[in-house]
């Protein structure tokens, strides 16, 4: 054993370039690496990012793999000492960042295929960059059917740009609330009542699901009753994320590591493990 | 494998020797019979009948804070920080150091941990055969009685003022022979040195009620079993299992700015998977809530998922985890064993 003098800890610069409020407590960050190169990562990779003085956190990706641009996304809810550090952040400023890490959407799976996406709250972030790179190879990919379900309608995220989705004639969206406003007039329930609306295809469907934990045992069943089969299904799973390298142990699924096993799982690959579901 | 015989009145000025050259750690009595490993200095005795060390020596290779990074807030750079002094320990029982090549393969797999890669290139190593087996450890029947690799030198003490020394590598050899030749063993004092070794497994033999082999197979039907609950019911959360466990190797990451508030350190520091905050994630969502929860997670992890990844378990029965428990109930050797019994009485 050689080691070398390599750390994989030393993030890497990039700058704030852009933000965007998306609800009352949840930003979406655009940055740029100061070396000028992309991100090259994949849907549903994560990356960890410092604040220099305050610590490290791990978050998903939220725009698509792109060669035309070399920004990339992070929507951030201000809940704990980082995220708020980062809502402090002013264009201009600079942060570290290390990765892009873990596994991915298999995209080549998902061609000439439907995909069903199932957001649950936060949950939308990581499957933006899956959805957002299928809009860019439109023709590639089948039905594009997406569910989103948030607690309340503050809480929802993106809501232009699912709109503008929405018009679009391609994509299928359908929102859901569980606890409605007086303004609301969409569908009122957890996400699992919107499955029967939508007429799906089980043997040419895959679907991309993420979400709270308490989402994944409903909506899997619900899938797999559905006709689905579970080889099909892409899970992604969060968990507390240190070292983002396999090594800390604190995002084990009993004997896998979510950050460099996942986080993002073919339910297959899981459905055995009692701690992942 | 070549042999020497070294004989006491030689050894003082080798370890002077080697003290020039490394930080040299030996085991020492330190008081009411306990021992640990501490900086060695002339005219220190070493304590060649050490039961087990306090602490576990994964600390020389994984200290409990070590910085990983030191960081430029004004124009957000960072650069790394390998600390690694050259060091020599003398003296490691077999289970520590097959804790140690557990360390070594699992540092090494995936993404290489350099930091702990580095240390462990700066580390000489030199074995010893135990003399004596402590209260509550069982490595001789885990499979951690025996190590074939990891060890520069293997030292086995043949009688008041001989040892067999075994060459595990080159530098080690070279090490042995920097203060001029020394007698090969001969075919008797190997013999002698294999005997001692059966005296001691004899002994360190003892506890479990079948084949460790069996532990991972029988885990693999145990994730339901009541036991869980009834024993960390008493668990007070408090890690130490997990600090004194030489292959336990967890650790969080965080840093600290400066006092010139122009730079700060991030380093990383031994954490534990049996505390409260471990899997907890924001948005008050905890993945192991439950004390059974990380109870389990702990029995799984040295019963079986290091099983199914190396071959051997990640327990080494040292039984460090046994002394340190507060609440009596971390010891693995009766976890497993009534398990298996719960498994023969349901047929």
């Amino acid at each position: 054993m050689k080691a070398k003098l390599f750390s994989a800890y030393v993030p890497q610069p990039a700058t704030l370039v852009a933000t965007e409020r998306l609800s009352d407590f949840v930003t979406l960050f655009r940055f740029v690496r100061d070396d000028g190169r992309h991100l090259a990562h994949k849907p549903g990779q994560f990356i960890v990012l410092s604040a220099y003085g305050v610590g490290e956190a791990p978050f998903s990706i939220s725009s698509a793999p792109s060669r035309d641009t070399t920004e990339f996304e992070l929507a951030v809810r201000k809940i704990g000492t980082m995220t708020t550090a980062m809502h402090n952040l002013r264009v201009g400023d600079k942060v570290g960042i290390r990765g892009p890490y873990g596994s991915f959407f298999p995209v080549q799976d998902f061609v000439g295929k439907d995909t069903l996406f199932v957001a649950g709250g936060l949950g939308y972030i990581p499957l933006r960059s899956l959805l957002h790179y299928q809009l860019k190879h439109r023709q590639e990919f089948g039905r594009i059917i997406v569910l989103v379900g948030c607690r309340n309608p503050q809480e929802r995220i993106f809501i232009d740009q699912i709109e503008e989705l929405s018009r679009r004639g391609d994509v299928e969206i359908q929102e859901t609330v569980d606890c409605p406003d007086q303004d609301w007039k969409g569908n009122v329930g957890v996400i699992t009542t919107l499955l029967p609306k939508v007429a799906i295809d089980p043997d040419v469907t895959n679907v991309a699901m993420v979400g709270p934990p308490v989402m994944y045992r409903f909506v899997l069943a619900e899938c797999v009753k559905m006709g689905i089969d579970p080889g099909r299904i892409y899970v992604s799973l969060e968990r507390k994320m240190k070292c983002g390298l396999g090594k800390c142990g604190h995002c084990q699924i009993n004997h896998l590591n979510a950050c460099v096993d996942g986080p993002v799982f073919r339910y297959t690959d899981i459905a055995a493990l009692p701690e992942a579901i | 494998m070549s042999a020497y015989t070294v004989y006491a009145d030689q050894l003082p000025g080798l370890l002077a020797r080697w003290n020039g050259k490394y930080a040299v750690y030996a085991p020492k009595d330190i008081g009411e019979g306990i021992y640990d490993f501490r900086p060695w200095r002339q005219g220190d005795e070493i304590a060649w009948d050490y039961d087990l060390a306090y602490n576990s020596l994964k600390r020389f290779l994984i200290p409990p804070k070590e910085p990983l990074i030191s960081y430029d807030l004004s124009r957000c750079t960072a650069e790394p920080i390998f600390e690694a002094p050259a060091q020599l320990l003398f003296g490691v029982h077999p289970y520590d150091l097959r804790a140690i090549t557990q360390l070594d393969q699992l540092m090494e797999s995936g993404a290489p941990d350099n930091y702990y890669l580095r240390r462990r290139e700066q580390t000489m190593i030199m074995a010893l055969e135990p003399l004596r087996v402590a209260e509550g450890s069982f490595w001789g029947s885990v499979g951690a009685e025996r190590v074939d690799v990891g060890f520069d030198l293997y030292w086995t003490k043949l009688g008041p003022s001989s040892f067999l020394v075994e060459v595990g590598t080159q530098r080690g050899e070279e090490l042995l022979l920097d203060g001029g030749d020394l007698a090969q063993a001969t075919p008797g004092e190997r013999e002698a040195a294999r005997r001692a070794k059966g005296r001691i497994l004899s002994k360190a033999r003892k506890g479990m009620a079948f084949d460790w082999r069996e532990i991972p197979k029988l885990l693999g039907k145990a994730w339901d079993s009541p036991l869980w609950e009834q024993r960390s019911e008493l668990c007070l959360a408090c890690g130490s299992c997990n600090m004194v466990c030489p292959t336990c190797y967890c650790f969080d990451i965080r840093e600290e700015v400066d006092d010139s508030l122009q730079g700060g350190v991030r380093y990383r520091v031994w954490d534990s998977c049996m505390l409260h905050s471990f899997a907890a994630v924001a948005g008050n969502h905890n993945f192991r809530r439950k004390a059974l929860e990380r109870y389990r997670h702990r029995t799984y992890r040295k019963g079986k998922y290091i099983f199914d990844r190396l071959g051997e378990l990640g327990c080494v029965g040292c039984g460090r985890c046994v002394r340190a428990c507060t609440a009596g109930i971390a010891n693995p050797l009766r976890t497993f064993n009534d398990l298996w019994e719960a498994a023969r009485n349901e047929g």
